[in-house]
């Protein structure tokens, strides 16, 4: 029974709310579960219970299913959100849709990224989802706080929250003939997202499950790089590469027995997904690279 | 009430009525998925397996859950079972009866006993079919004996038992098999933009029950949400996300264009289906804008 006075801070967003209901307002994780930590210290996401609604402003979105859930909106008269058009799954007739302009178009469609930030505004509903299946990841961002986000992992943001996108800023080149070839372990491009002066909300898409951990000042982590979800932008990142002991053949590694990895170094927050697509490696040596550290075995 | 419908009925004698047991076993419990009935004390819809002792799924805007049908659920038709196992990627196991028959594409096929027969359901327009992408071939398992079937993606089955005069539209390919009692046709989507935009290919799969009710099985990829729309009333679905539709209710795909730039625009189609009738949509698809 949850007498009246009650509160209840979500361990997640740290939104503090009645605590009557059995998902956070904020975010929508589950209130009455205790938090999963790993032995490593990764606290896996506590997925958002089918049905759990979360509150912001006037409007509400519903987060339901759970292989491939979809976050339903409510919109307020007024109220908008934007989104990459191709997770629109449905809308009400009366929900109005416009575009957003966004820069740098031509760069946006080489590198593979959504040509079109979609708009609706309300009243109305207006539903979306990711074509995988996994978890849908409810971030409540603080005025003066921003995240940046894997590419293609984005869902739908509310007005509030304002939208970038940069150079990730890892990569490396190899030869190929003539020809010298980029690759982008973590794409080309990296998300920002950003409340300036009043609280947004941002639903992210994870493939399979997410984890997130709070890395400390100068403690470092390496990742798989398309496991990468999110992470705060006081959290540094760049390749690394490890050559695996090969006796006495040490030539193996000129012919692409290595790893490539992500090491992230703190302090801040960083997401991963336990589902993510395979990194084409060709496997010949590095041209030039964004900088990069690296280990033999 | 029907003869022999005991479900209403109570003793003139008030005695009796007092001695009954507590759980009478003349009572039935109504599906809310289905609208079949059950024996009191069922766990499960013996008609289409949706669990009775959990409530309806209901989003705020209207869109019912697909029921999630328990591990090893079982079906009842005819004289035949369906059993559905696993969650992530279910398969439906049919232990056919003697006399009862079940057809499906033939790429859904997991195994089957060798005493199944199989034969090939004759369909019209085989040519068009095929030249339409439509399995050219539709098979049929006979009973007696075992056969199981299971599609290739993670998702969830939809157990829609057709009741007698009912006709449903279903997306081509989403259909994983159904009783020889229902009528098998396709049609022809009307419109070159709903052929080229729709998403859904040229032809609907359309079944049709006449006096007997039928079990049809569909896979549907992520959760299924299923929504019933008034006469009239209209909803606009992205096309990719469409998996069924009752006949009556009526799709036509409407262009936006979205301005990209300067003088640049891309065009976003969406499918407005209006009622009165059932939508049923799946929540992992491919956007077939993004291709």
């Amino acid at each position: 029974m949850t007498s009246a006075g009650t509160t209840y801070t979500c361990r997640w967003c740290n939104i503090t709310s009645a605590g009557a209901t059995t998902s956070c307002p904020g975010c929508g994780a589950p209130v009455d579960i205790r938090a999963r930590v790993s032995d490593s210290g990764w606290v896996e996401l506590p997925a958002i219970r089918d049905m759990a609604r979360i509150q912001f402003g006037q409007s509400s979105a519903q987060v339901a299913g759970t292989w491939v859930p979809t976050v339903d909106m409510n919109l307020a008269p007024g109220d908008s959100v934007y989104f990459s058009h191709h997770v629109l799954l449905w809308q009400d007739a009366q929900t109005q849709l416009g575009t957003q302009p966004l820069k740098g178009g031509w760069s946006r469609m080489m590198a593979g990224l959504p040509l079109v930030m979609m708009e609706a505004t309300g009243p109305g509903h207006i539903a979306f989802s990711h074509d995988d299946p996994g978890e849908v990841v409810a971030v409540p961002l603080h005025p003066g706080t921003a995240l940046e986000v894997r590419e293609n992992h984005f869902l739908v943001a509310t007005q509030a929250v304002t939208y970038d996108w940069a150079q990730s800023g890892v990569w490396f080149t190899t030869r190929n003939g003539d020809d010298t070839e980029w690759h982008y372990p973590v794409g080309q491009y990296i998300d920002r997202f950003y409340a300036q002066s009043t609280p947004g909300l941002l639903f992210l898409h994870a493939r399979g499950n997410s984890f997130v951990r709070h890395l400390a000042q100068g403690e470092t982590i390496l990742i798989k790089p398309p496991s990468l979800l999110y992470k705060d932008p006081s959290v540094g990142m760049q390749l690394h590469v490890e050559y695996p002991r090969a006796g006495a053949a040490t030539f193996w590694r000129s012919w692409g027995n290595r790893y490539l990895w992500l090491r992230l170094w703190g302090p801040g927050r960083v997401a991963i997904q336990s589902s993510y697509e395979r990194m084409e490696d060709p496997g010949s040596g590095f041209s030039s690279t964004s900088g990069h550290t690296e280990y033999a075995w | 009430m029907t003869q022999g419908d005991t479900r209403f009925q109570t003793s003139a004698d008030p005695s009796a009525n007092e001695r009954r047991p507590m759980t009478d076993v003349s009572q039935r419990i109504e599906c809310q998925w289905c609208h079949s009935q059950s024996a009191v004390g069922s766990r499960s819809c013996e008609t289409c397996g949706a669990p009775l002792d959990i409530k309806n799924l209901v989003s705020d805007s209207g869109w019912k859950e697909a029921p999630r049908l328990r591990d090893m659920t079982e079906i009842h038709f005819g004289s035949s079972t369906c059993q559905v196992e696993g969650e992530v990627v279910p398969v439906a196991e049919i232990n056919l009866g003697q006399g009862d028959a079940i057809f499906f594409e033939h790429h859904v096929l997991l195994w089957k006993e060798e005493s199944v027969a199989m034969s090939v359901m004759q369909t019209p327009g085989g040519a068009k079919r095929a030249f339409a992408g439509m399995p050219f071939v539709v098979s049929v398992a006979n009973g007696p004996g075992r056969v199981a079937f299971s599609r290739d993606a993670s998702g969830e089955l939809v157990v829609l038992p057709l009741h007698p005069s009912m006709e449903l539209d279903v997306r081509e390919h989403a259909f994983l098999l159904a009783s020889h009692t229902i009528s098998y046709s396709f049609i022809r989507i009307q419109g070159l933009r709903n052929i080229l935009h729709g998403g859904e290919g040229m032809y609907m799969d359309r079944f049709v029950t006449n006096q007997v009710q039928g079990l049809l099985v569909l896979h549907g990829y992520g959760n299924v949400f299923e929504r019933t729309l008034g006469a009239g009333e209209s909803i606009l679905l992205e096309p990719g996300a469409f998996l069924y539709k009752d006949s009556s209710v009526t799709m036509d795909v409407e262009q936006m264009k979205l301005k990209t730039g300067m003088i640049g625009h891309t065009n976003l189609y969406l499918a407005r289906m209006t009622g009165p009738g059932r939508v049923g949509i799946q929540s992992m698809y491919v956007h077939h804008g993004s291709e």
